[in-house]
């Protein structure tokens, strides 16, 4: 079996993840100008962005500052819709246990939807996995500089980027396109049809609190669902 | 100053949620019920996003055919389902939504 160098590891990461910026720079773009609209100074937006390097969260959290919503309804709502990171980084773990921490504590840093979808797709595949950290680093580095630089744009922009572009649709396209992939048991589809149903019901709750309560829906129903063992083969 | 700290704020529990298990802890030490709610997390969470985003227009819920966002949406569902790409995904949803706008304005 071939070794790759970290090097080449690093560029296959960077390609791997090269189609997704097709969604991920129009997001960060209007993550930056959705930021400054809602009434964030451009250094704020783009240090939100640094700090949490996540859209949703980004968004989420702008919206919230934006109407003056409680600290703790605001870190609420970033927490859930950041729930998700928890379960990439449980999936991860096992495969970069052996990593020193500064690693590790890079790589978390880095992780992100499209980062963790393609890592996961890698370690499945057989292979000698000695450099397989530096294959993360080049789909972390590439989405992290193209994100940063496309939210910069988005906060200098400001309005300037005409509404009736609709890039604001590019967000709900990347969630679709990764949520399809994770939809693979019934208790899945219940999950994310409860969580829909419950939101759309919740949509009319202040601070984004449909978010919360659709997701907290949805997980719960699967539970009970895949507890009396309603598995699809 | 508020502001600020909502903004490092956000920053430490992105950060916190992804370190948990890769720095922290070993998810096997955790409950089983713990980990299965954990494998929901994902659909649930992103069904949450995008449900809103396709159904709720600037006049609230909307399920008619008018609703170009549900119609473009739906496309790329689809699309996603069949050929599990991203860039597909994106790329045929922006286009439906852009069609859809210019012929029925």
């Amino acid at each position: 079996m071939e070794t790759l160098t970290p090097k080449q590891e690093f560029i296959a990461g960077s390609r791997e993840v090269a189609p997704s910026l097709v969604g991920t720079i129009p997001f960060g773009l209007v993550v930056g100008v959705a930021s400054v609209g809602a009434g964030l100074t451009p250094f704020q937006g783009v240090a939100l962005s640094v700090l949490s390097f996540s859209g949703i969260a980004q968004l989420v959290a702008t919206q919230l500052i934006a109407v003056q919503s409680p600290l703790a309804i605001t870190l609420a709502a970033a927490f859930v819709v950041s729930l998700r990171l928890l379960m990439y980084s449980a999936a991860l773990s096992p495969h970069l246990a052996h990593l020193p921490v500064g690693w590790r504590l890079l790589i978390s840093y880095l992780m992100t939807d499209q980062s963790f979808a393609m890592t996961v797709r890698r370690y499945g595949e057989p292979g000698d996995r000695r450099h397989k950290h530096w294959q993360f680093m080049g789909a972390g580095m590439t989405l992290f500089v193209t994100w940063q630089l496309a939210v910069i744009v988005g906060v200098l922009a400001g309005a300037g980027v005409p509404a009736d572009w609709s890039l604001d649709f590019v967000v709900v396209l990347t969630f679709i396109a990764l949520l399809v992939p994770v939809v693979r048991t019934r208790a899945d589809l219940a999950a994310a049809l409860v969580a829909g149903v419950v939101a759309l019901a919740a949509a009319g709750l202040p601070y984004k609190l449909s978010l919360v309560v659709g997701s907290i829906a949805g997980i719960t129903i699967a539970m009970i669902l895949d507890r009396s063992h309603w598995r699809s083969p | 100053m508020s502001t600020w700290l909502a903004i490092a704020c956000v920053g430490a529990i992105t950060f916190l949620l992804r370190a948990s298990f890769i720095v922290f802890a070993d998810p096997q030490r955790f409950p089983r019920f713990f980990r299965q709610a954990l494998a929901f997390v994902p659909p649930a969470v992103l069904a949450a996003i995008v449900a809103p985003g396709l159904l709720i227009g600037t006049a609230g819920l909307d399920l008619s055919w008018g609703n170009h966002r549900l119609a473009a949406g739906l496309l790329a569902i689809a699309v996603a389902a069949r050929t599990r790409s991203v860039l597909a995904a994106i790329v045929s949803g922006m286009c439906a939504l852009w069609l859809l706008q210019w012929a029925m304005g």
